[in-house]
């Protein structure tokens, strides 16, 4: 069963990053859904696992997307779906076996269906839209959305993981709202940096940040690092605030947002002070 | 740092990014100050490092010191490898402090692997050797029992 947990999480990280790379709507929709479902059977298989009481960790192959042309990548897709359909016995749920399996009949009908086109993500151009950033500014987009995108990504397995393996209703409550926090940012960095030719996967993440013996320490230290994050917004935000009015408010607006996941970690943190127990 | 295409590579596609779970040996460099380590894994075969990969909990920087850096340490001698370490860690005074730190840590990790890999020959019990950055470079040690993590 982690075999399938692997490949499905596989699965999901090429179809979001496939959504990424069209430019039509209909397309990027239908991928985006494709891979939010996707995510959802992850979540489900890893339930199962714990459930079963089996060790399992988030670590997968590196995924290579750098395509031409989209159906390169869907084709892909689909020959990972048909890889995961011959796993699907492996699965003891049989509810959620059928469920995938369903899933897969469709999306590989609607998959089938997207229209080629040539893809730019990887092209290097470093330019956002039409504005003119300086060379400084660039190259302070170009970290920033490689750091934080990796941050998103680490952030959404981490909160799943604590999620996963904690049958509290009130943290897992927290844990969602951070994923979904996190969802967003994810996409909304990804689409920036494809438009900017440099989309990449993140790289994979070490097990020794999700697998934490001590919660408490870990929403402590996450505290900071979303204070450490205000400031990057905040920096990234005046640096190119002379070339592009719309992408500093972008920044300030997620400068912002990163208050409230602030306060929920202290929610969390202060739930685990009550209860005084260790994770 | 320069992000010119190939540096742009090595942060889309990192080199050798990842674990080898039969490892012959695993070395840790780690910055004491903010926690950040890098992690070495080798396969190695008549004192020649067959394979190599490592994983970063560290910034992208890190990372790209590591992709380079384990390029070159990929398919040269124990011995090569301790020059390449030695070179690396004497170019460090011409590099933006940040970026020495992350070079250093990717060196000391290196180092960390054959060393323990040497040391594992001599007694037979595999350790993982963790060597903290420091500004002298020069390297503190510290054993932590077994070879995994």
């Amino acid at each position: 069963m982690t075999q399938v947990l692997t490949k499905t999480h596989e699965l999901w990280l090429t179809t979001i990053m496939a959504s990424f790379m069209t430019n039509n709507i209909e397309s990027r929709q239908k991928l985006n859904d494709f891979s939010d479902i996707i995510f959802r059977h992850f979540t489900w298989i890893e339930k199962n696992l714990v459930k079963n009481d089996i060790d399992y960790d988030y670590n997968r192959d590196n995924i290579p997307i750098k395509v031409d042309n989209l159906q390169v990548i869907v084709n892909n897709i689909i020959s990972r779906i048909n890889e995961i359909r011959l796993m699907l016995p492996l699965l003891e749920d049989e509810a959620l076996s059928f469920r995938m399996s369903t899933d897969f009949d469709y999306m590989v009908y609607a998959l089938s269906q997207i229209e080629d086109e040539k893809v730019n993500s990887f092209d290097g151009n470093r330019k956002y839209k039409n504005y003119n950033l300086s060379d400084e500014a660039t190259d302070a987009f170009t970290l920033f959305l490689f750091e934080e995108s990796y941050k998103e990504y680490e952030l959404i397995m981490i909160y799943n993981y604590l999620r996963a393996n904690s049958k509290d209703a009130y943290l897992n409550r927290i844990f969602k709202i951070l994923i979904d926090e996190s969802f967003f940012h994810l996409k909304s960095f990804c689409l920036m940096m494809s438009e900017m030719g440099i989309l990449a996967v993140p790289r994979v993440i070490h097990k020794s940040l999700y697998k934490i013996d001590n919660v408490i320490k870990f929403l402590q230290d996450g505290i900071e690092e979303e204070i450490a994050a205000k400031e990057q917004c905040k920096d990234l935000s005046d640096a190119v605030a002379k070339d592009s009015q719309e992408l500093a408010k972008f920044f300030d607006f997620i400068n912002y947002q990163e208050n409230y996941h602030i306060e929920l970690m202290r929610d969390a943190l202060a739930y685990y002070g009550n209860k005084s127990f260790m994770y | 740092m320069d992000f010119g295409p190939e540096i742009i590579e090595h942060m889309s596609n990192p080199k050798n990014y990842g674990r080898i779970d039969d490892a012959d040996s695993i070395g840790i460099g780690e910055n004491p100050q903010n926690g950040e380590k890098v992690i070495v894994y080798l396969k190695i075969k008549d004192e020649k490092i067959t394979d190599i990969a490592f994983e970063a909990i560290a910034c992208m920087t890190t990372v790209v010191a590591g992709s380079i850096i384990t390029q070159e340490a990929r398919d040269i001698t124990l011995e090569k490898s301790d020059e390449l370490v030695a070179v690396t860690l004497g170019m460090l005074d011409n590099v933006p402090p940040e970026e020495a730190a992350c070079s250093e840590m990717v060196a000391l990790a290196i180092k960390a692997a054959t060393d323990g890999y040497r040391m594992s020959s001599q007694s037979g019990k595999k350790d993982t050797l963790i060597y903290k950055i420091e500004s002298s470079c020069s390297p503190e040690q510290e054993y932590k029992e077994g070879n995994g993590q």
